[in-house]
């Protein structure tokens, strides 16, 4: 009899709306979860938080697939991503044993070249090396700011490129398959021309700082020596 | 001339410790002040990513915790030194929860930097960066890995200069203070 198979998604944002990193990376569990993966989600801050470090190794030692989905954080992974992946290594360091489980990692960055998500990936994929995980390559997105917390069915003109993406990595991972290059290629499109999202980007920091009535010092320098 | 230490080793890492000594008598040889910061003794929180220190609180993130100092020495030094066990490739957790507060720093506003995306500055000047990565044995993917983490928070942080390198823990010290002049001689701030 075939054992139901396990995937644990790893959330690595801390935003209190709801994230693009776990936007894009539920929609991926939920279409292995319709060719029968069982699924769970952990996130990263609340694990740090709560010092929930047993339960994030005895999730990661039931899954088949791990998937990080994190947004870039100062050109790296964030914190609460770092210290996670630093006691999963831990832990199967000091096994004698490993079954085999397979990494994938979604990043998305706010800059719009999906690029700047290039060092992080390499970081991911040289835990995967040292932790023993056999390493399925990942997903980059630029602009990811673009998502701005909406479901991605229900803005399909910006995310048709992402959704096939994370559509043709479910197909492969669920046949054991690597991330294909044509889902990474997909992924890499930008979700809307850079001068359009930096010109929004920008308008939106005004917004934000004029509702918060702080236009005027939105270059305040607190820590001038 | 102020330098800063940022170091991310664990408690009780006796060779980073060691390391970090050597550094800093580096540093004073070469006429500055140094200030060194154990970042694992150091409570900081979590970003939020809320972004509020640009947009709400600007230039200042809304918590009140040890960040605030890693932020001050940081901007107010002419050098920060980041000192980390190599982890993956990358920085530690401990260095890692010091420098992701550390974007209150810039502006939230967009510049191009050879056709990419970068922040505008917020302050006149920024520190130079030198990134010291420590291994237990070589390993030339890590070490690629590193100087590349290295020198993109350079562009993003807008350093005049950076270096990065990395040092084994087993090597003498004399060997591990060559290595750590040779990263000053590099970003030429010492005469
Ligand atoms: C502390 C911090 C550091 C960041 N550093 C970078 C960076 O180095 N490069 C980049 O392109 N975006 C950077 N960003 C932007 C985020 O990666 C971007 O907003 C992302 O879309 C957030 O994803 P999320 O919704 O999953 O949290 C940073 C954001 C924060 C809060």
């Amino acid at each position: 009899m075939n054992q139901v198979k396990r995937i644990l998604l790893l959330v690595g944002s801390a935003k209190q709306t709801i994230s693009t990193s776990e936007l894009i990376g539920t929609y991926l569990i939920e279409r292995l979860q319709s060719n029968g993966y069982e699924t769970e989600t952990l996130f990263a801050h609340k694990l740090l938080k709560s010092n929930s470090w047993e339960r994030l190794l005895s999730s990661t030692d039931r899954a088949d697939i791990i998937v990080i989905a994190f947004p870039l954080f100062v050109d790296c992974l964030p914190y609460s991503v770092i210290k996670s992946l630093e006691q999963i290594a831990g832990h199967r360091q000091a096994k004698s044993e490993l079954k085999e489980q397979t990494l994938v990692c979604l990043a998305n960055c706010g800059f719009p070249e999906q690029h700047h998500n290039d060092t992080a990936i390499a970081i991911c994929r040289q835990f995967a090396r040292e932790a023993g995980f056999k390493w399925a390559g990942a997903l980059s997105l630029g602009g990811g700011e673009a998502i701005g917390g909406q479901p991605l069915f229900k803005i399909k003109r910006t995310t048709k490129n992402v959704m096939k993406a994370l559509d043709l990595t479910a197909e492969a991972i669920a046949l054991g398959h690597p991330v294909p290059q044509e889902a990474i290629d997909s992924m890499a499109k930008p979700m809307v021309p850079k001068w359009i999202y930096l010109l929004m980007g920008g308008w939106g920091w005004k917004r934000r700082a004029k509702k918060n009535r702080v236009l005027k010092t939105i270059l305040h320098r607190p820590y001038e020596g | 001339m102020k330098a800063v230490i940022l170091n991310g080793a664990e408690k009780d890492d006796r060779d980073i410790d060691n390391i970090s000594t050597i550094i800093s008598s580096e540093l004073s040889d070469s006429g500055f002040e140094v200030q060194s910061l154990d970042l694992h003794e150091m409570k900081i929180a979590y970003c939020l990513g809320c972004f509020e220190c640009w947009t709400k609180t600007p230039g200042e993130c809304r918590h009140n915790d040890d960040a605030r100092e890693v932020v001050r020495q940081f901007i107010q030094s002419d050098l920060s030194v980041l000192l980390t066990p190599v982890t993956f490739g990358g920085y530690s957790s401990n260095l890692k929860k010091g420098l992701d507060r550390i974007i209150c720093l810039i502006s939230p506003f967009f510049m191009q930097i050879n056709g990419e995306t970068h922040h505008k500055k917020r302050y006149d000047s920024y520190p130079h960066i030198i990134g010291i990565g420590v291994l237990p044995e070589e390993d030339k993917e890590s070490e690629r890995i590193f100087t590349t983490l290295v020198s993109r928070n350079a562009l993003n942080a807008h350093a005049p200069s950076h270096s990065a390198g990395v040092v084994l823990r087993n090597q003498e010290s004399e060997t591990i203070r060559e290595n750590i002049r040779s990263l000053l001689d590099e970003i030429g701030v010492v005469q």
